[in-house]
């Protein structure tokens, strides 16, 4: 916890001292800004000693140029005018580092990026702008702080929730690394999903065959502790710290339990099988499937007799040579201390009874993808032998149809669910080897065989005599006399319509995120992409990390995948789990807030607004108490505590106002001062500049780590000031790094306008922008907007607005 | 096989702005989104019966930019306006609303039907789109049933006129 005494203890006596060095970048910034011209600007300025201009500042005669001065000039505060700090800040810190400079005491001037790329034909603007953009980042500096990384012990345990082919894999993977691990499943078996399917594609291996030996290695590791039917019931702490409560639901039976299946044979109750999708029943006391890991029966009591608490029937008990039965267990909660967690919840799969013109639950022969799992299946209901359901014979025509649940915006889910196909193509040759004589039909929108392999078992498919037709049955009919069914539908690739009668259709069903995925989310304050999914940190480069520190994702929680790629993902979570877990402690980048307690009123605000929970309010204490180690780095609560008690590190309020006063220093009624995020819209800007995106050069943009960072003062104090026009650029809604912090941005710049509304000025002079990375276009558009809106604002309206925001120029 | 899938397509018959237009009319704002899975067709009672019908091709047609074929085609005429292929569309495309703007257009090219045209001035006449027969009318009377209702075509007229609606009707085609 940052906790500072006021006033703070700056080291007022010790002069500051800016180098500045402003990049040619060979002639990408020299092209189109006179660098020379700027370097002599900078030495104008305010507390600089020293200003450069070099070709390569990155280079390492460069680099050693800015140690070299530290040294000698005594400098304190280091400033280059180059290109992105995205790309280079890192570089210069380490220079700073390396010449006994805290790296926090060295600021970025983008002059290439957001100067001379996007203003190539206009030198003298580009040049003036440059000036302005190296003033701005003096001006930061000047105020810059040194500060330490925090760092934060890390627990070497994990734990992986949800037991299915990729929490095994991750579970062993860890295990075998040597860190203890938790798996948590809410079933009373791990295995999952695979351990349903009878064979996989492309090799059409046994499925449970080659998953049995790695669930019955995760029973028997020493590193594992199985926790099965339970459930994670609450996850509190952060990154390294997760303290995780789980319930863990009676089995009723113990462990002595030698599986020897003699209580089933008395047991009177019978349900359907959930293993068995329904296909099969299984008894009140049962094992869901013969590999099941724990071996240990349990009894359903839900069903059971004696659900009420009273024992009405003790058959199974009596029956139990071992006395493993015990009716009187009780649920209990485990408190688990871990450092990182994987998610490997799964996927659930679509209900086809949302489609009524397929007839699934109307007809019988009509069935799904994973029921037909269990029909082929020889452990399951039918020994193997694919039976429809009417009447238990042998189909001779089957029908396959795709894409059902998925790719569809109305009825199903709008992503392509990735295993259909190939599971389709598989299961038509699983037909076709027991049976060669059957015709097997699949319907289909577009054949997506992209895998390894998966090529020349569509080939073989083919060779085998399934046939392809291209064009979805708009309706299955179902023939009252033999229960036969007719697919009618257009054969798009031929033009012509068909009408095809089979003994049994099968509905490929997409996979959709769990039912269950919006509690996990809650739990782990993760976030979800639009179809559902948990979202990862990065699409590309982070593709395994929750945007929570510590938290990492496997299988088809974070997406439809098939079994490699769930096992794939699931050996680089448990390496990127390992990887925080080997180094034992995690820095935290000095960018959480500074927390002043003396003003602070215990208001709560803070706490609402903060996307980690790395804000809670002590009750009992009546104070905010901070957790640095899960603060993300957003600053959002800086920007709404309305005492001034909170503010952000390398943020700070004093920093960002005097970024905003060099900017409406000079001209302001000409400006657009802009407030762009780090990780989407200071990035689209960036983007807009390697794409050479050509825009005004009228706009200033000042860089938070998160919109959420910008307060409703700077806001004001740049109108007051005089600026033209302010535009708050952030990612788009449900996209932001920090989770949510940009819904506040979108409150307080709302409320702002209203504000300026009601207050008679024209609301378009504070505009708000939600631009992705990839959105360079989207900024530059924006800004060419604007400019137009500047043009417009009148000297009038200025002075209007800087007489209602007045207040803002004073108690900084 | 219908006409299209006979004469091959050539480059100067492709209007690339063709789709543009048609999404930013009322109707035709989702016609980008089709893939081609061929469900509206599958489901139209009128390709069940049809050689030539496929909406799914007149969706491809209006896709590609191939607007004079596709505002020429007598096909463009057979939907009945069920609505089966908008509703079981998976890509929400309005099919039904798609034809709909395309006959508009067609229209305002003059590519109506004669029997299209001829039912149009048979409304405009009697207020009723087919001439009953004399004998129908007397066959009512001596059952004792009363006459039918009297249109309004007049006002009817004014109506349709002041909405260009006969301008396009009454247009030779070209």
């Amino acid at each position: 916890m940052t906790e500072k005494k006021e006033p703070e203890s700056r080291k007022a006596a010790e002069e500051v001292r800016i180098g500045v060095y402003v990049c040619h970048c060979g002639l990408n910034i020299a092209g189109s800004v006179d660098c020379a011209e700027v370097a002599k600007f900078a030495a104008t300025l305010p507390h600089v000693v020293l200003a450069k201009d070099n070709r390569y500042t990155c280079s390492d005669q460069g680099q050693d140029q800015i140690k070299k001065d530290i040294k000698e000039n005594r400098l304190n505060r280091v400033v280059v005018a180059s290109c992105s700090p995205r790309l280079h800040e890192p570089t210069f810190r380490k220079t700073c580092e390396e010449a006994g400079l805290n790296k926090y005491l060295f600021e970025m001037a983008n002059i290439r990026e957001q100067c001379s790329w996007v203003h190539l034909y206009d030198k003298k603007e580009a040049t003036e702008k440059a000036k302005d953009l190296v003033k701005v980042a003096a001006a930061k500096a000047a105020l810059l702080e040194p500060a330490e990384e925090a760092e934060v012990p890390i627990t070497r345990k994990a734990l992986v929730i949800g037991g299915g082919v990729a929490g095994i894999q991750a579970a062993l993977d860890l295990a075998d690394t040597g860190y203890n691990v938790y798996l948590v499943e809410k079933e009373p078996s791990i295995g999952g999903m695979m351990a349903r399917i009878d064979k996989t594609f492309p090799t059409m291996d046994c499925s449970i065959c080659i998953l049995a030996p790695k669930m019955s290695d995760v029973g028997h590791h020493p590193n594992i502790e199985l926790l099965t039917n339970s459930e994670v019931t609450e996850v509190k702490g952060y990154i390294g710290n997760f303290h995780v409560k789980v319930l863990k639901k009676p089995r009723y039976v113990t462990k002595d339990c030698s599986a020897c299946g003699e209580c089933v044979k008395v047991c009177p109750i019978v349900v359907p099988n959930e293993f068995d999708v329904g296909l099969a029943i299984r008894h009140g006391i049962y094992t869901p499937f013969a590999q099941a890991v724990p071996s240990t029966y349990i009894i359903d009591m839900n069903v059971c007799l004696n659900k009420d608490g009273v024992v009405v029937c003790d058959r199974c008990m009596k029956a139990c040579e071992r006395q493993a039965v015990r009716y009187e267990m009780t649920p209990e909660t485990a408190d688990l201390e871990v450092g990182t967690i994987i998610v490997a919840t799964g996927a659930d799969v679509f209900d086809p009874t949302a489609l009524p013109n397929y007839g699934y639950g109307k007809y019988e022969n009509v069935i799904t993808s994973l029921e037909f799992e269990r029909l082929i299946n020889a452990g399951g209901p039918s020994g193997g032998h694919l039976l429809r359901p009417s009447d238990k014979q042998i189909p001779k025509r089957v029908a396959f149809v795709q894409c059902v649940g998925s790719r569809s915006d109305k009825s199903g889910k709008l992503y392509c669910s990735n295993v259909c196909c190939m599971n389709t193509i598989k299961d038509s040759l699983l037909i076709k080897e027991h049976w060669p004589e059957t015709e097997i039909y699949v319907f289909y929108v577009d054949i997506r065989a992209y895998g390894k392999g998966f090529e020349d078992l569509y080939k073989r498919a083919r060779k085998a005599g399934v046939i392809f037709i291209r064009g979805l049955p708009a309706e299955i009919v179902e023939d009252k006399k033999n229960r036969s069914l007719w697919l009618l539908g257009e054969n798009s690739l031929q033009n012509e319509l068909y009408k095809i009668k089979v003994d049994m259709a099968v509905l490929s069903i997409g996979l959709e995120p769990r039912k269950d995925s919006e509690l996990i989310q809650r739990l782990l304050t993760l976030s979800r992409t639009q179809d559902g999914f948990f979202m990862e940190a990065h699409p590309k480069l982070r593709p395994v990390d929750a945007a929570t520190g510590g938290i990492f994702f496997a299988g088809c929680a974070e997406a439809p995948k098939d079994i490699k790629d769930s096992v794939t993902q699931a050996s680089a979570a448990a390496a990127r789990a390992g990887i925080l877990m080997a180094k034992g402690k995690v820095t935290v980048e000095a960018i959480t807030p500074i927390f002043y307690p003396e003003k602070c009123k215990v208001c709560g605000l803070c706490v609402k607004v903060c996307p980690y929970n790395a804000i809670t309010l002590n009750k009992d204490l009546k104070r905010i108490e901070l957790i640095e180690a899960a603060c993300g780095g957003c600053g959002t609560c800086a920007a709404e505590c309305p005492f001034g008690a909170l503010t952000q590190k390398h943020f700070t309020d004093e920093q960002i106002i005097a970024q905003v006063d060099a900017v409406t220093e000079n001209s302001p009624e000409k400006k657009i001062v802009a407030f762009c995020c780090n990780w989407c819209s200071y990035a689209a800007a960036d983007f807009a500049g390697v794409s050479r995106m050509q825009y005004p050069p009228n706009v200033r943009i000042i860089r938070t780590m998160c919109s959420g960072r910008v307060a409703p003062k700077f806001v004001e104090r740049a109108f007051a000031r005089g600026a033209a026009t302010v535009l708050v650029a952030g990612c788009h809604l449900g996209d932001c790094h920090y989770i949510n912090a940009n819904y506040q941005m979108q409150k307080r710049v709302e409320r702002l306008q209203k504000k300026m509304e009601q207050s008679g000025l024209n609301k378009e002079r504070l505009q708000l922008l939600w631009a992705s990375a990839a959105e360079g276009e989207r900024f530059a558009s924006k800004i060419r907007e604007m400019k137009t809106i500047v043009e417009s604002v009148t000297s009038k309206e200025i002075e209007a607005s800087q007489k209602v925001f007045e207040k803002a120029l004073t108690g900084v | 096989m219908t006409e299209a899938v006979q004469r091959p397509i050539k480059s100067s018959e492709i209007d690339s702005k063709f789709k543009y237009e048609i999404s930013k009319m009322h109707g035709g704002e989702k016609l980008m989104r089709c893939f081609q899975c061929g469900t509206c067709t599958s489901d139209c009672p009128i390709a069940r019966f049809s050689d030539t019908y496929r909406p799914r091709q007149i969706i491809r047609m209006t896709q590609l930019g191939l607007k004079d074929r596709v505002l020429n085609s007598d096909t463009l005429w057979l939907c009945a306006s069920c609505f089966t292929c908008t509703d079981r569309c998976p890509q929400d495309v309005e099919v039904a609303s798609v034809i709909r703007v395309l006959r508009n257009l067609a229209a305002e090219r003059g590519h109506v039907p004669q029997v299209f045209k001829e039912q149009c001035s048979s409304i405009l006449e009697s207020g009723y789109a087919y001439k009953i027969p004399e004998l129908r009318l007397k066959k009512r009377e001596t059952l004792g049933l009363p006459p039918l209702p009297k249109g309004n075509p007049e006002s009817l007229g004014k109506t349709l006129r002041t909405v260009h609606f006969l301008k396009h009707v009454e247009k030779k085609g070209e």
